[in-house]
Formats: C-alpha cells, sequence, structure tokens
C-alpha cells in the first residue's frame, strides 16, 4: 500500500477518530479494553480502505465497520482484565448543564445503556448518532420495520429501568 | 421527554471531547496485527487441515511394515487407488470451498451477512472434519473386519474365545470409540464455542428480530 492511501486514510481517520472511540465506550468499560477496540477497527478500517470508494460517505461506512468489528469480529483482550474499570468516568457529564433530577436520570440511562445487549447497544447507538430507520436496517442486516419494533422495545426497557 | 431523547441530548453534545489521537498516534496502528476472530478462524482451518492430512499421511512416512502393506494393496486392487484418489480429491475441494468462503468475509457487509459468512466458513471446516472422522471410523472397521477374517493370528484368537469374552471384547469396542468420539466432540465444542460464543449470541438475537 503507498503512501499517499496511507496518508489519506490516517487524515479521515483523524477526523472521524469520534465515532469509534463513541463505539468503544459503548462496547468496553475500561480504559486498555477501549484502546484495544480502537485498534482493531482501525485495523479493519485499513484493511478495507482499499475498497472505499467514496460513494458512501467515510463517516458512514465507519460506522458500519466500527460496529461490525464491535459486535462480530472482537475478541476482548486479556490485557483488559487488570485495569480498573472505568463505568461512570466514560460519560463526562457536564454538571452546571442539567438539573439535579436530569443528571441523576442521565446517568441511570448510560448505565442502562450499558447493559443492553450487544445488538441493543448497536440501534441504541444509530439512533443516537441520528440515523434514520432505513440506514440502521441497513448496516444490521434486518428489516427497518423490525429495526422500529425493536428500538420501541429498547425505549419501554429503558424506560422501566428509570421508572421501575 | 422521552428517555432517548434526553441521552441523544447529551450524547450530541459529547461530540467532540474524544478527538485524543493525532496522526502520529495512528500511524502505527495501521501495522499492527490483527486479533479478530476470523483470523484466528483461518489459523485453526489451517491447522485442522494440516492435522488431518498428517493423520493420513504419517503412519505411511513412518512405519515400513504399514508402508509395504499398502504398497501391496496397491498394486494389486484398483478400488484403494480410488479411494485414495477420490479422498485426496475431497481435501482439495475443502481447501477451496474453505479459502473461498474465507474471502467472502467483508467487514463493509451488514452485521448480519457478516455473521452468516463467517459462521458458513466455521461449517466449512466442520464438515472436513466430520467427514475425517467417518473416514476414519470406515477404515478402523474395514481393518478390523480384515483382520478378523484373513490375518490367520487375529482369526484364531477369536476363535478361542468364548461367547461372553466375545461380549466384553465387542463391549470393550464400543465404548473406547464412544470416549474418542465424545472427547473430540467435547474438543471442538471447546474451540469453537469460545471463539465463536459471542457471535453466535448475536447472530440469534438478530435471527430474533427477524422472526
Amino acid at each position: 500500500m503507498n503512501k499517499e492511501l496511507e496518508h489519506s486514510f490516517v487524515e479521515l481517520l483523524e477526523k472521524h477518530q469520534n465515532i469509534i472511540h463513541k463505539v468503544c465506550r459503548l462496547y468496553t468499560n475500561n480504559y486498555d479494553a477501549h484502546n484495544d477496540l480502537f485498534q482493531e477497527i482501525t485495523i479493519q478500517l485499513w484493511k478495507a480502505y482499499p475498497k472505499f470508494r467514496g460513494d458512501s460517505k467515510f463517516s458512514t461506512w465507519m460506522y458500519r465497520v466500527g460496529l461490525n468489528t464491535a459486535i462480530t469480529l472482537y475478541r476482548k483482550s486479556k490485557r483488559s482484565i487488570t485495569t480498573q474499570d472505568f463505568e461512570g468516568v466514560s460519560f463526562k457529564m457536564k454538571a452546571e448543564d442539567y438539573d439535579d433530577t436530569e443528571e441523576q436520570q442521565l446517568k441511570l440511562l448510560y448505565k442502562a445503556v450499558h447493559k443492553l445487549n450487544d445488538i441493543e447497544k448497536a440501534l441504541v447507538f444509530l439512533y443516537l448518532e441520528d440515523k434514520d430507520y432505513r440506514e440502521i436496517s441497513e448496516t444490521m442486516g434486518i428489516s427497518e420495520v423490525n429495526a422500529r419494533v425493536k428500538m420501541n422495545r429498547i425505549k419501554t426497557k429503558l424506560r422501566t429501568i428509570l421508572n421501575p | 421527554m422521552d428517555e432517548l431523547d434526553l441521552l441523544k441530548k447529551d450524547w450530541n453534545k459529547q461530540q467532540n471531547q474524544d478527538k485524543t489521537l493525532s496522526s502520529k498516534d495512528i500511524y502505527p496502528m495501521l501495522h499492527k496485527k490483527s486479533s479478530s476472530i476470523v483470523k484466528t478462524l483461518f489459523y485453526i482451518s489451517i491447522a485442522e487441515l494440516i492435522l488431518w492430512i498428517l493423520v493420513n499421511t504419517i503412519p505411511y512416512l513412518y512405519s515400513e511394515e504399514y508402508r509395504n502393506k499398502l504398497d501391496v494393496i496397491y498394486t494389486n486392487d484398483y478400488l484403494f487407488t480410488i479411494v485414495t484418489v477420490f479422498s485426496y480429491a475431497v481435501i482439495l475441494l475443502f481447501i477451496y470451498l474453505l479459502f473461498k468462503s474465507q474471502r467472502s468475509i467483508s467487514v463493509t457487509d451488514n452485521a448480519r451477512k457478516l455473521m452468516e459468512s463467517i459462521l458458513r466458513t466455521r461449517k466449512i471446516i466442520k464438515y472436513y472434519v466430520l467427514y475425517n472422522l467417518v473416514v476414519a471410523g470406515l477404515s478402523l472397521l474395514i481393518g478390523f473386519y480384515f483382520a478378523f477374517t484373513k490375518d490367520p493370528k487375529a482369526h484364531e484368537v477369536f476363535a478361542s474365545l468364548n461367547d461372553n469374552q466375545l461380549i466384553l471384547v465387542y463391549g470393550l469396542i464400543t465404548v473406547v470409540t464412544i470416549v474418542f468420539i465424545l472427547i473430540i466432540w467435547l474438543f471442538y465444542k471447546l474451540i469453537y464455542g469460545l471463539l465463536l460464543k459471542r457471535l453466535n449470541r448475536n447472530y440469534a438475537e438478530l435471527k430474533k428480530l427477524e422472526v
């Protein structure tokens, strides 16, 4: 692979890295695992990059590869066992922006999202990233109707966790 | 307000807080080795291909007696030649299918399709192992049959056994076979179970959505 290709890839990745970070925060719960998954997603993106045609947006393409790596390809690293947990730290909340109840609710919500299974997390992630149901269904390989139904179930689930 | 909308509001606020890596950090990442399950699965498949080829050829390479026996059989019996050619053709077919399936795994497919391609690759290697086990079992049975009917020594030993001893011998053979199969089955359950646990769980979850 030539230097030019490498350079353009790194430039794009640097610009859009927050997408990978968000996937990592959703699927890991400590610093080392986060870095490990970030590394694996980067490798997968780089391996697939020569086939990236530019007919879809680089960021759209990253969502797919990132989620596929997190849900399917990634094996949990052995290194991740010894490090401290950063649940709660992972989502830095700016307390001044919320009143107490809202902050409390957010804390609970993030915790609840972390407890969802891998597929549910993927749907929530795409939803939070403002993807429409067509894109969600195309990324996951399920029908649009089913994506909608599942999303509604997840909302109910989260509501029950917040208001037991 | 919808719970998820509350989350979304906060989520969007942290858009830029993660841009921590510079291009200097990213460059070395490109040259690190992947530890994805596809790669592991590929190595296991290659190991299995080689293992079973070795299992079939090592006795031939190391035991002169075995070689002589086989050479006699091959020169006399066309059937055995056909069987050998067939078995190599099957191995080649499996290698072809495996590589074809492996190449079809693409991280840019949708989640469900990606999972299906990986599971298909796994299935091919599973059938390969199954095929080898069946062939090994059949060879053993045919071997026993020839030994008892054609080998005068074995025939003599067998003739001297009474009914109870015969039952014991058959029982022993059955138990050994079952234990052997069980160990192999457990071995595979363990490797693939551990490797594909997450994939299987997530695939089941996706399938559940489509019902």
